[in-house]
């Protein structure tokens, strides 16, 4: 590969360093990305484990508590809505450092939350993801269902509907704006650093998920270990979506 | 004596405290086809919004059938159902959109049967387009299976909002043989919101003008917009653009509308009197009132078309044809002012 690239750069009239060394990096990551999932590295494994499982604990959450809230902030008009609206807009914007800094606090021994025993679990940084997920959830499944037809109402109480079915064939019409609403949700948790790190401690094999690793690999100077890892987050994001398309064309 | 279907009883809508809709009494008799006319932003799809319980009156009384009715009201939500202006599908398949309304009756039986049959009655064949999703249809489709959709629930009555304005030729001929088959086989009542003149009043048993959301006549009277202007002879009126004066009554104000009754269509120009004012014009339309049997011509003085009813012994009279120019006569204390 060294051969490749220098001959590569050999052939260029004026050489730039910073070009080459990015190159070098993408070129290794892919390469060990390939390595790592092919030879079923552990620690990899374990990381790639700890971040399915933790943003899927946190995003279940946030769409079991955050749809229903969202279908209801879009759908019913009543006294103080606007103001709601707009404090699940600002959270929407929550930094994840702070977040992790609160949740973290809670969690702590001294915290009121601390005799739990979650701190530097794969559920306290479930705990602090879902916090992070939920004012997006809520937030983009109110705009999908504030931004239907307003021929949608009138369709189907012309059809007959009670006020039940009303309700429910609105939550099922505007599905595919919730789904992109809970993909963006899962977008954000699944690349979230700050949580996972404060919260989770980056622990080996037991809290350490893909983007603490590619914190640490970098931290430690091993840039294309880093690339791999983040090319491995990017496959998994791929496979959610993949996933979700394929469920967006059946329903 | 029969229960009308509908009874409107001291009925007043308004959006955002601005009165869109006032009607006193109206009545709709079972099986009827009534026809809804007048200019954009009369009130008539308000009126059928309410009439098909989509909204509830700001004040006022609707009755169906004898009893009181409003949004979902279990009396009336399975025996009503509306098609609005605006083609309009549910995110799924065209089966789905149109067994929607009998799942939502739990009538689960033969529902195939009832979707195939309903698509045929629109010219749609189901081996072509059940399957299809809601956003592979044209306008005309998706107008057609929306209009599958009510048909397929046997409707008691059937509320149409213009349901041929943004449909081709074809689609709006479809749509209107589907929806009289309706009233045909299964004695739906037919509510029909229309800018298309010639068809309510070859359907219609009756035809209501409706003006600033006010029901005022029968939909036979000419409607003639301000602003008005002095003429040099001293009387309110308009110059038509083939010179001739239509003269008016003092108007209440520079932009209200006159409402003209045309008293006499004659094949010369017949003598005046007073209050008379006489306007040659040319037919440019001639078709039959099903119910009357009269005969209803536009008249075409200038670039205004005047609606006129003529019984059939005076069309074959004056020998009136389109194309033929003919004089109207009409009474200046007569005109009333909307």
């Amino acid at each position: 590969m060294r051969k490749c690239s220098d001959y590569l750069v050999s052939q260029q009239s004026h050489f730039n360093p910073a070009l080459y060394i990015v190159m070098n990096f993408l070129l290794e990551g892919f390469l060990q990305a390939f390595n790592l999932l092919l030879s079923g590295n552990a620690e990899t494994y374990s990381a790639v484990w700890a971040t399915v499982k933790v943003s899927s604990y946190s995003i279940g959450s946030s769409l079991l508590m955050g749809i229903p809230l969202g279908f209801c902030l879009g759908y019913f008009d009543f006294a103080g809505k606007k103001p709601i609206r707009t404090i699940v807009d600002t959270l929407m914007a929550l930094p994840t450092v702070f977040i992790g800094l609160v949740v973290y606090a809670f969690l702590t021994h001294r915290g009121p939350l601390g005799n739990i025993g979650l701190l530097f679990t794969l559920p306290g940084i479930a705990i602090g993801q879902t916090i992070l997920a939920l004012p997006i959830v809520i937030g983009l499944s109110a705009t999908a269902v504030e931004s239907m037809d307003k021929k949608l109402r009138i369709t189907i109480m012309s059809m007959g509907a009670n006020r039940r079915q009303l309700f429910l064939s609105t939550l099922w019409e505007s599905r595919h704006g919730i789904l992109a609403g809970s993909i963006a949700a899962y977008g954000r948790v699944m690349t979230e650093v700050g949580i996972s790190m404060m919260v989770g401690g980056n622990i080996k094999w037991y809290t350490r998920t893909v983007t603490t690793a590619i914190a640490l690999e970098t931290n430690k100077g091993q840039f294309g270990m880093g690339v791999a890892l983040g090319l491995v987050l990017l496959a998994i994001a791929f496979c959610v979506n993949l996933s979700v398309s394929l469920l967006r064309r059946r329903y | 004596m029969d229960t009308p279907i509908y009874e409107i009883r001291s009925l007043k809508h308004s959006y955002g405290g601005q009165p869109v809709l006032s009607i006193d009494h109206l009545t709709v008799k079972q099986a009827n086809i009534v026809g809804l006319v007048g200019p954009n932003g009369s009130g008539k799809s308000t009126l059928l919004r309410l009439l098909g319980l989509i909204e509830r009156p700001t004040r006022g009384e609707i009755f169906f059938n004898g009893r009181r009715v409003q949004p979902f009201s279990d009396e009336a939500r399975f025996l009503i159902t509306m098609l609005p202006q605006e083609p309009f599908l549910m995110k799924r398949s065209v089966f789905n959109n149109v067994s929607y309304g009998l799942k939502l009756r739990r009538n689960g039986r033969n529902i195939v049967g009832k979707v195939n049959d309903a698509l045929s009655l629109v010219g749609l064949a189901s081996e072509d387009f059940a399957r299809r999703p809601w956003y592979a249809l044209s306008g005309g489709e998706t107008q057609r299976v929306a209009l599958a959709a009510r048909l397929a629930l046997k409707p008691k009555v059937l509320l149409l909002d213009e349901p041929t304005a943004s449909v081709d030729a074809a689609s709006a001929q479809l749509i209107k043989e589907a929806t009289l088959r309706a009233r045909q086989e299964l004695g739906t009542t037919l509510i029909v919101a229309s800018h298309d003149w010639q068809w309510l009043y070859e359907i219609c048993d009756e035809v209501f003008h409706l003006f600033k959301g006010k029901i005022f006549g029968k939909g036979r009277e000419t409607i003639i917009f301000g602003p008005w202007q002095r003429l040099k002879t001293g009387k309110w009126g308009k110059i038509l653009s083939d010179n001739q004066q239509l003269q008016v009554s003092s108007p209440p104000n520079q932009e209200a509308a006159a409402v003209i009754d045309i008293l006499s269509v004659s094949h010369d120009r017949p003598p005046t009197s007073g209050e008379d004012i006489v306007l040659s014009g040319t037919v440019s339309r001639l078709s039959l009132e099903r119910k009357t049997g009269r005969l209803f011509a536009t008249i075409l003085t200038g670039d205004f078309p005047f609606n006129v009813g003529i019984a059939f012994e005076q069309v074959k009279k004056h020998t009136i044809f389109p194309g033929k120019t003919i004089f109207i006569r009409y009474r200046l204390d007569q005109i009333k002012w909307i």
